[in-house]
């Protein structure tokens, strides 16, 4: 049995590993995510450009001014257009904020009245938007208290705990090893089973004693190794490159990603018995691993959608190993912490490696 | 004993009956021919014999076990070379072979011994580190048929192993297959060449689905029945049309040609009237030794 499958493996190896695309593929192009992705997909907001128009030119208009623009948050630019032509400049993209203090401003002030000042932002980017009125609101409300000398109640100190910077990197890396790992090993699996079916070696095979589980298991293995192979040059150039903490066990982490990859192979198969060319099977690869990818809460918080697809992303293996490969990384979390989402990725592994399995079977004979 | 034993075997796609109530006897030692035109139902046969189609009905016998239920029993014994190239055009010579011997078992030293031979035979040796997909049809060929041969098959299955190949490297690959047939193999090789019928122990003569004729190539040139002849006229469609209308005659496009067939005690001068009807001459007609096209034509016809 052993002989049989190492053939198949030696055989698969070193065809994926040979053809020049298929090299671009596995190691070029994730890497090439992996910096491009890492760095544009950054959901930190600072230097939001804001036009000022002060009607009271006061000092204490100025203070409060100033305090705005102290932290990277705000870049107060000069105003460039007539208050009534204020949209002109949103449209031109010059600025995305436009701030505007009345003239009675430190009258009010002064008299313990409550002023108001008016905050105008460009909600077409609607993430960016509200985090600049959230910046907004915590340092209005630090100035008051600094004018005033009345402090509210109730204060609210915040302290993020694991990413103290709200890095966007150390939360995006990770979902991009994860999806170099599912994308991978998904297309090599199920385009490997494909071309031999399209170049007629699949009929070849079944005159040869291969035995239906060695031929799957030969065309597994290959690609769970070359999918990890993948995830370590990720994880490398994250720990390298970007910086990124890995508080937890490594092989907690390599276990769990195997349990995974279980998943990731069978939806592999099943693409393969549904598809008749290598194209075909391309296009499903990317169609599961982009609606993986949408709903598993890598780009945008489960939380925020609706909530009959948050229950369908329950659905979703993706879910579980991000959040997993995050809680390990970030959090050091041990295998006690991460109960519920491996034995949520056991049973997705189970049921659809053997489902594929069984499709597979009946597909060769 | 028998090495395959196909008997009354039929499978339809469909409405169409690919194959019909077909036998087949193959023996050590021997080639045997499947010759017919494409679509005659050669490949279904080979499918079947290699347990990759279901049968309609029927039994087929590889070494002395039946191919729908002892299949796995029958795996070691038979060597299959599909129709159409169907090795790996991404691997070499050396690494196709390799991963061949991988699947039949062999270990390393027994690999090496094989390859030996198998270079010998092939003259792939010099080629072992081309890709396969770089290697000229002939070649592909012979790799296929080496693959095949790994593991000594007793039972040797080749579909149509010299369609598209140029007529030196047809020629080589059925000395290959004779030197073969001298190790004790059985080959069972089909094939849209009527002349590698001469080259052949045995043929049989497929169209249709259904066994038209079997013998040895002296047995299958003397099926042939009544006269042959040539006319010297250019097979155009009108024309052949008009010839196929005349009854108790037949017609068939030969090359620039049409070759005319009587049937047995009947003259050709019976003809000339409707001949010269549509502007054939008898001297244009002159009479042939029937080949064995000829010979499946005339059968074809009936």
């Amino acid at each position: 049995m052993w002989s049989t499958i190492k053939a198949l493996i030696i055989k698969e190896l070193r065809q994926s590993l040979r053809d020049p695309m298929m090299i671009r593929l596995i190691f070029v192009m994730p890497i090439i995510q992996l910096f491009v992705l890492g760095y544009a997909i950054n959901t930190d907001v600072k230097d939001i450009y804001t036009v000022v128009y002060d009607f009271d030119r006061s000092e204490m208009s100025r203070e409060y001014v100033r305090s705005l623009s102290a932290g990277n948050y705000f870049n107060i630019r000069p105003v460039e257009f007539p208050v009534l032509n204020i949209d002109h400049g949103f449209r031109e993209n010059d600025y995305t904020a436009a701030l505007i203090i009345p003239n009675d401003f430190s009258n009010d002030m002064n008299r313990k009245k409550q002023p108001v000042v008016g905050l105008m932002v460009d909600g077409s980017n609607a993430n960016s938007a509200a985090i600049a009125l959230g910046y907004a609101g915590l340092i209005t409300g630090q100035f008051n208290q600094r004018a005033t000398g009345l402090s509210s109640p109730l204060i609210l100190r915040q302290k993020k705990l694991y990413n103290p910077e709200a890095e966007s990197v150390y939360f995006m890396i990770p979902g991009l090893i994860t999806i170099m790992l599912t994308m991978i090993t998904i297309l090599l699996t199920s385009m490997a089973i494909v071309r031999e079916r399209e170049i007629g070696t699949l009929e070849q095979l079944m005159v040869t004693p291969i035995k239906k589980h060695e031929l799957l298991l030969g065309k597994t293995i290959p690609f769970a190794i070359i999918g990890f192979m993948e995830m370590t040059v990720g994880l490398i150039i994250g720990l390298l490159w970007f910086k990124i903490p890995f508080v937890g066990s490594p092989i907690l982490f390599y276990i769990l990603a195997f349990i995974f990859q279980i998943t990731a192979l069978g939806i592999g198969i099943f693409i393969s018995t549904i598809s008749k060319t290598q194209q075909q099977a391309m296009f499903y690869g990317w169609f599961f691993t982009i609606f993986g990818i949408m709903t598993s809460g890598l780009f945008t918080p489960i939380e925020n959608m609706p909530i009959l697809i948050q229950r369908l992303t329950y659905l979703n293996p993706l879910r579980y190993f991000i959040k997993i490969i995050r809680a390990i990384m970030m959090k050091g979390a041990t295998l006690q912490n991460l109960y519920p989402e491996t034995a949520a990725l056991i049973i997705f592994g189970l049921v659809i490696f053997s489902f594929a399995w069984m499709r597979f079977s009946k597909r060769v004979e | 004993m028998n090495l395959v034993e196909v008997t009354n075997l039929s499978k339809s796609y469909g409405v169409m009956k690919a194959v019909d109530d077909f036998n087949l006897t193959a023996i050590k030692g021997e080639i045997l021919a499947l010759v017919g035109p494409d679509g005659a139902g050669k490949t279904s046969i080979f499918r079947a014999i290699c347990g990759l189609i279901t049968l309609d009905s029927g039994e087929i016998k590889v070494s002395g076990f039946n191919v729908a239920t002892e299949f796995d029993r029958i795996k070691p014994h038979l060597g299959y070379m599909p129709q159409s190239f169907s090795l790996y055009p991404d691997l070499s010579v050396e690494e196709n072979l390799y991963f061949y011997a991988g699947l039949f078992g062999l270990n390393r030293a027994q690999f090496q011994e094989k390859k030996k031979r198998l270079y010998e035979f092939s003259g792939l040796g010099q080629f072992y580190d081309r890709r396969a997909g770089a290697l000229s049809g002939g070649m592909k060929q012979k790799l296929a048929l080496s693959c095949a041969l790994i593991h000594d098959p007793q039972v040797l299955m080749l579909d149509e192993p010299t369609t598209g190949v140029d007529p030196l490297s047809r020629r080589q690959f059925w000395d290959i297959l004779k030197d073969l047939r001298r190790g004790g193999s059985g080959i069972v090789v089909s094939t849209p060449y009527m002349d590698e019928v001469a080259l052949s122990d045995r043929a049989i003569f497929i169209f249709g689905g259904r066994k038209l004729a079997e013998g040895t190539p002296a047995e299958l040139a003397g099926i042939f029945r009544g006269k042959a002849y040539r006319v010297a006229v250019d097979p155009t469609f009108n024309c052949m049309e008009q010839l196929c209308r005349i009854d108790g005659l037949q017609a068939r496009r030969f090359g620039s040609t049409v070759h005319i067939y009587t049937k047995e005690n009947d003259a050709l001068e019976n003809y000339y009237p409707a001949l010269a009807e549509i502007g054939i001459k008898p001297e244009i007609i002159t009479p042939i030794q029937p080949e064995l096209e000829d010979t499946f034509i005339q059968l074809m016809g009936k």
